[in-house]
């Protein structure tokens, strides 16, 4: 542990503290997802990117927003070096909306670099605006990035997303024949077929994932002009 | 890889100064308050409203109360929005099988605070194929060769919601060569409302069974024997009943109780003997001639955490069973089974999966109820309904008295299976995946124990042999599929000679 440092050690702890995160997995071919715009800009020692991902929410997802029940945004951005395979910062957004019946507002509740925000949005619209954007999100420190290397930024983008915890437990009261039981013991045949009427369950009710075009680090100075 | 997050993580989450989004505030949105996650801001984010009532739409055959049974919230109740009971209540539904969607929502009650949960459903087939076997028996010649004598086949099929009232209703069949088996299966998961289930169970067979190693004699005048002049033949006709019930203790453990009651007509030969060893002995049939009745307690407890029942990637699977005989039964005997399964996973997704069962019965349990052989090694086949179609003995790859066993008292398998994904896919075929596994087994009965058969030395008088297999099993939508080759190896190979 020490020779891991305090760094590393507190990287642990705030995993630990941010569940979304620890489950989260970078994509194995970064590079080959779609790609979309982004803006990287600079905020002092900060490198930030913003970009849209308002398309994740269509007719569906849009009726479970107004569904009165809890509905989770999550976005998890991994930056690359171009043609790179393994990460070199990451970064995510977490955004919870719950359409209030009575006041007839949604409430939000966002996660991102720099703390948790509580907010309300009166429509639709300003829900997309606040939870299915990314604006100015802090993606990793200016002084550890080469000036010289083109990166990009692949994104994830869930909707309820569910731990690996919960889904196993779904998953067995799903699958879980009902007082089933085999004609057969095992496998010693030509062939068996065993119909459990499985329902599929998917981690998350929809995703999108993106990559951003290549961009080399902002320079100070030039953000400066 | 992470060098550059770590300092990142602790500054965006342990840093309630950092500076906020410069943005501007559209009117259809307000910020309220940038807070610290320890600041409890959940709780001013909490909806609460009171349930007014539950709403049913889109349930044509099945009943609402059956539905209803799987949402634990009731009129009056403190609905919190944030509740994760709201979201199980969704997958509880669809772990019903009944229904292909189930949408949860709410809409504003009668009065400022209430609310109505409304619970959409759409409803699918619940007729199902719950599993379809099929495969060839096989006899063998004079010097050991299998001898493919006839095919089987067994089927169960289920209606799982019978008229929208939430009880299975099921039905088998096996049949095999001069043999075959009928069961019929009720099962209701919520007996009354409550949370035990109730099951019943009718079984009818008309069976036979083959008895002798090498070189049988035997005189049943009261059996046709037919084609079949190498072993002595027990015909049997089987019916009976199983009533129980069953309780899920938590989410990964049940156990299921079973009281099963059947007369047993058999026809056994009047006299018969083989080569056991070097020796002629005569043939244990553990079947008693006549009429006799079969009255048992079984009881099971289960440890369930895969993550799937077919292509299982994770979790144990884990069994202990009881049975007793109760005073009455012409059978006397206690047996104690335990089974334990664990799936391991490996990277690029590939799976191993360990296995152990150790099993024994004390007392003269009736030979169905006996630990057979053909259910331990994959080169016979299992049995099916209780039939066990085929007539060989097992293979013989360690050259041990495991060839002189066909039912025994004691058994026992480890076995490692290896899988390698060929193909995974989201629309009818999820997964096709490549298997092999290696095992060892042994089946006894007492006799190997007090009086081992004669010709055998040392290590040979152990009976353990080796099984193994190999195929595909086929994740689709309308179920699994096991395409296992071991039957075809089983059948290529041969005892050698053994049998002469």
């Amino acid at each position: 542990m020490k020779k891991l440092g305090a760094l590393h050690y507190f990287l642990f702890l705030v995993l630990l503290m941010w569940p979304e995160a620890l489950r989260a997995e970078p994509p194995k071919t970064p590079s080959a997802l779609p790609s979309r715009n982004a803006e990287v800009s600079l905020d002092g020692k900060h490198v930030l990117f913003g970009v849209s991902f308002r398309d994740i929410v269509d007719a569906e997802i849009s009726k479970k927003l107004a569904s009165g029940l809890p509905t989770v945004i999550v976005l998890r951005a991994w930056l690359f070096r171009d043609g790179g395979s393994d990460p070199v910062a990451m970064t995510a957004k977490t955004c919870k909306i719950v359409y209030d019946l009575w006041d007839e507002v949604y409430k939000l509740q966002i996660t991102q670099p720099g703390g948790q925000t509580d907010s309300v949005a009166v429509n639709q619209e300003g829900v997309l605006r606040q939870c299915a954007e990314a604006k100015k999100l802090r993606l990793a420190e200016r002084s550890e990035l080469d000036s010289n290397t083109r990166f990009f930024v692949a994104a994830l983008v869930e909707i309820n997303p569910l731990s690996q915890e919960t889904l196993d437990r779904i998953k067995r009261w799903v699958t879980r024949p009902n007082g089933s039981a085999p004609a057969s013991k095992g496998d010693s045949l030509f062939g068996s077929f065993v119909g459990l009427f499985v329902t599929r369950i998917n981690d998350a009710d929809r995703k999108l994932s993106f990559r951003t075009q290549s961009f080399f680090p902002p320079n100070p100075m030039a953000e400066k002009k | 890889m992470f060098r550059i997050l770590a300092p990142f993580f602790i500054v965006l989450l342990f840093a309630p100064w950092a500076r906020s989004e410069e943005t501007k505030t559209p009117p259809e949105e307000k910020k309220t308050k940038a807070t610290s996650p320890s600041e409890g801001s959940a709780d001013r984010q909490r909806i609460r409203y009171v349930l007014e009532g539950i709403e049913l739409r889109g349930n044509v055959r099945t009943a609402g109360r059956v539905i209803l049974r799987y949402v634990k919230f009731r009129a009056g109740d403190l609905l919190d929005v944030a509740n994760p009971e709201v979201e199980l209540t969704r997958y509880r539904l669809l772990g019903t099988g009944f229904f292909s969607r189930v949408d949860l929502s709410l809409r504003k009650g009668s009065r400022r605070g209430a609310a109505v949960l409304v619970v959409e459903v759409v409803e699918r087939n619940t007729l199902i194929v719950e599993n379809l076997t099929a495969g060839v028996a096989a006899d063998e010649d004079r010097v050991g060769n299998a001898r493919p004598i006839s095919p089987f086949l067994g089927l169960q099929l289920a209606e799982t919601n019978l008229a929208g009232t939430g009880i299975t209703l099921g039905a088998g069949v096996a049949i095999a060569a001069d043999q075959y088996a009928l069961s019929t299966r009720f099962v209701d998961p919520s007996f009354v409302g409550t949370g035990w289930s109730a099951a019943a169970t009718l079984y009818y067979s008309d069976g036979r069974d083959f008895f002798g190693n090498r070189d049988v004699l035997f005189e049943a005048p009261a059996i046709p024997q037919r084609e079949v002049t190498d072993y002595a033949v027990v015909a049997y006709r089987r019916f009976g009943a199983t009533v129980g019930t069953g309780h899920d203790l938590g989410i990964a453990t049940s156990f299921t109780l079973n009281y099963h009651f059947e007369q047993i007509n058999a026809t056994v030969p009047a006299a018969a003997s083989h080569i056991r060893g070097n020796s002629r002995e005569p043939i244990l049939f553990s079947i008693q001639p006549g009429k006799s009745v079969l009255s048992e307690l079984h009881g099971t407890f289960t440890y369930d955490t895969r993550d799937a029942p077919f292509l299982t990637a994770r979790g144990t699977l884990a069994q202990a069973s009881v049975t007793l005989s109760i005073p009455g039964s012409d059978y006397a005997y206690q047996s104690i089974e335990g089974r334990w399964r664990h799936w391991f996973p490996l990277p690029r997704r590939h799976v191993l999966r360990l296995e152990g069962f150790v099993g024994a019965i004390a007392g003269d349990a009736p030979f169905f109820r006996r630990f057979y052989v053909g259910d331990f090694t994959d080169f016979l086949p299992d049995r099916l309904l209780d039939l066990a179609p085929d007539r060989r003995q097992p293979p013989n790859f360690l050259n041990t008295d495991i060839i002189e066993v066909r039912y025994g008292d004691v058994a026992a398998k480890i076995e490692a299976e290896y899988r390698i994904p060929l193909y995974v896919g989201r629309e009818s075929v999820y997964g096709v995946d490549l298997f092999g596994s290696f095992g060892f087994y042994s089946v006894a009965t007492r006799r190997e124990f007090t009086q081992p058969a004669s010709g055998y030395r040392g290590f040979q008088r152990v009976p353990i042999d080796l099984t193994g297999n190999l195929g595909l099993r086929i994740d689709t939508k309308l179920g699994g599929v096991t395409l296992a080759f071991s039957n075809l190896i089983g059948l290529i190979s041969s005892r050698n000679g053994e049998r002469k």
